[in-house]
């Protein structure tokens, strides 16, 4: 058991949870200061249901220990957490209108009608509905269902707010607008949440930092500037953004680093690992220039694509497929021309093979 | 051709609708007739049979043991039917769909099958209690119309609801009243409707379970008719078609009619 900082709005401590013989969360720790946004990040089934359920009380976990503002809440039943989710489903209460979902919780505490209007006005406001009020719930579509569902979680003034994929189900542009529409109305009233997603641009964008899980842990907890340019793991780094990869064996090591020899030649990597052990070698495609450097390949072009700010072009080094970022004016390779090409030691990043088979 | 088929499809549908309504039309016009023949009125209309349906040999009791063991058996169904379909619906249990198959069952099964062989049973159990054997045998008439919508209403449910509930402030009681039950109430109000009018109108289950003071009205009825055929009885079917009209138009302007057909979707 680690101690509980004491700064910390909500802390995840130790928390792990079995499903029969399948482990769906192992050793969660993750503390969050108030008015923070942190953002679960992992393909599916990867536990992250899970793990707001848990914060949530919607589900008791093993092992660990969930606190809220310093008070222990592993086992509170959700109603007496003040923890509010917006679900997957939305889950809207198809017997009462807009305004009935929004002042639900509301009417629970008892507070007098007066008081339920204005704040379920308020809510509403903040969400752009106010004119929906005495809409049925099936009259809405799904942009404005996601936003009474966000209204109605927001208006008990919850002290977590918890978001299940609660933007996938939009189509693009919508989602986009609602991002930072929801970022903007989460620093207005100063709730601490937990968001979860699939998609690393959706994570990058919103989040004070990103927890990347991969069954059942959480690889890496960073900001999204960090997790960017140092992913802890190759899963983090194959998540979030573009790269290029390649796996080899270490032929030597010192003090600066090693060498790597892979499939497509040696590379230097500013990291010590054990000789004969298994490494990936990587960078992200934007280091990569068509010039010798520190760590310069041969390679084939097999492709090209002009993108406006910027041109991608796919090589073949020995068999395995890399994309490099070119700045948009630079002349284009042709297709089937040998070319070198290399990055910096200092944008050099290697894992472990053996982290995740 | 193909406007043609339209045009022969709708033939159809407004002919079957005519031939499932001309019996309903005849009995509401022969109930005001002024004379005591069962016939169409020609020469205006009149009252007198319905003031005189009160007064018919031992009405009052048949209609409240009607409606008395159709509220009942409506009611006990609503409870072990939701109960049942929950635990078909939720339960995870193997071969619930059997289990669902069983239970809609007796939907499919003649009524006069069921009545000799409930007959049967209470004999042999030496079950004698004839009004309780009546609404045991109403029970397994009106069970299945409860199970299969209230089954039909739950897988449709999303159990989120209940646990949007929770994390809103409701404790689980809370958030079964509160959220539960009002979310599945097209459901309960379909499924009791059905059930109601089933029990309500049964006449070849409940004709093996009676004995000489408990008479259900269906079987009152056809004694009348046996007895004194006179537009009384016309005028009795007519009211209770106006009432039968009248749930179904409430129970409409509530979930709507197409729900209830099981036509929607
Ligand atoms: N109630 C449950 N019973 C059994 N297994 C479950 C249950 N809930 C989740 N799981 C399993 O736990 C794993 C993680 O699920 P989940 O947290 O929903 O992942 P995610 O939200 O990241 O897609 C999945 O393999 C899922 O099948
Ligand atoms: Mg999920």
């Amino acid at each position: 058991m680690t101690a509980p900082d004491a700064g910390l709005h909500l802390s995840i401590s130790n928390v792990s949870k079995r499903f029969g013989a399948t482990t769906v969360l192992e050793d969660i720790h993750l503390g969050m200061a108030k008015g923070e946004l942190v953002t679960l990040l992992g393909p599916s089934g990867c536990g992250k249901t899970t793990l707001l359920r848990v914060v949530a009380g919607l589900t008791h976990p093993d092992t660990g220990r969930v606190e809220l503002a310093g008070r222990d809440i592993t086992r509170a039943p959700p109603y007496k957490r003040n923890v509010g989710v917006v679900f997957q489903s939305y889950a809207l209460f198809p017997h009462l209108d807009v305004a009935g979902n929004v002042g639900f919780g509301l009417k629970l505490r008892g507070l007098p009608k007066a008081d339920i209007a204005s704040a379920v006005h308020r809510a509403l406001s903040l969400v752009h509905l106010e004119r929906y009020a005495d809409r049925p719930i099936r009259a809405l579509s799904g942009g404005q269902q996601q936003r009474v569902a966000l209204a109605r979680a927001i208006a008990v003034e919850p002290s977590v707010i918890l978001f299940d994929e609660a933007l996938s189900a939009l189509d693009r542009k919508l989602r986009e607008a609602m991002q930072s529409e929801l970022r903007h109305l989460l620093t207005q009233i100063g709730a601490t949440a937990i968001f979860v997603t699939h998609d690393q641009e959706e994570a990058l964008t919103m989040s004070d930092r990103v927890a990347v899980m991969y069954k059942g842990r959480i690889d890496q907890l960073a900001d999204p500037r960090t997790l960017y340019d140092q992913p802890a793991t190759a899963f983090a780094l194959s998540f979030v953004g573009q790269s290029l990869s390649l796996k080899g064996k270490v032929v030597s090591s010192d003090a600066d680093g090693s060498v790597v020899e892979t499939s497509a030649g040696p590379l230097r990597v500013p990291r010590r690992f054990l000789r004969g052990s298994s490494v990936i070698v990587a960078t992200r495609p934007e280091h990569v220039t068509l010039t010798a450097g520190d760590n310069t390949l041969t390679g084939t072009v097999v492709g090209a694509t002009f993108q406006g700010s910027r041109s991608l072009v796919e090589i073949d080094a020995a068999g395995t497929r890399l994309t490099a970022e070119m700045p948009g004016r630079c002349t284009l390779p042709e297709r089937g021309e040998t070319v070198i090409f290399s990055w910096p030691l200092s944008e050099t990043l290697s894992f472990s093979g053996e982290e995740h088979a | 051709m193909k406007q043609l088929a339209i045009i022969v499809s709708w033939a159809a549908a407004v002919f079957a609708c005519l031939f499932l309504l001309a019996p309903l039309v005849v009995i509401a016009a022969a109930s005001f007739s002024p004379t005591p023949v069962f016939d169409l009125p020609t020469g205006g209309a009149s009252l007198r049979w319905y003031s005189r349906i009160g007064t018919l040999d031992g009405f009052w009791p048949a209609l409240w043991l009607s409606v008395e063991i159709a509220v009942l058996s409506t009611l006990i169904s609503l409870v072990v039917g939701t109960l049942a379909a929950i635990a078909i619906t939720r339960g995870k249990l193997p071969g619930s769909e059997i289990l669902a198959a069983a239970l809609v069952s007796p939907l499919m099964m003649p009524g006069l099958v069921l009545g000799i062989g409930l007959l049967q049973y209470y004999r042999s159990v030496g079950f004698t209690a004839s009004w309780s054997g009546l609404l045991l045998a109403h029970l397994v008439i009106t069970l299945p119309y409860v199970a299969r919508t209230m089954i039909a209403g739950l897988s449709r449910f999303d159990f989120t609801l209940i646990e949007a509930g929770l994390t809103l402030g409701c404790t689980w009681p809370q958030s079964i009243v509160r959220v539960m039950i009002p979310a599945l109430a097209p459901s309960f109000l379909i499924a009791s409707l059905f059930s109601f009018l089933a029990s309500f109108d049964n006449y070849p289950v409940s004709i093996f379970l009676t004995d000489v003071r408990t008479k259900t009205l269906p079987i009152k009825m056809l004694q009348y008719i046996e007895e004194a055929p006179d537009p009384t009885i016309a005028a009795l079917s007519t009211i209770i078609l106006a009432g039968t009209v009248a749930l179904l138009l409430i129970a409409d302007r509530a979930v709507g009619l197409s729900r209830m057909a099981g036509t929607a979707e």
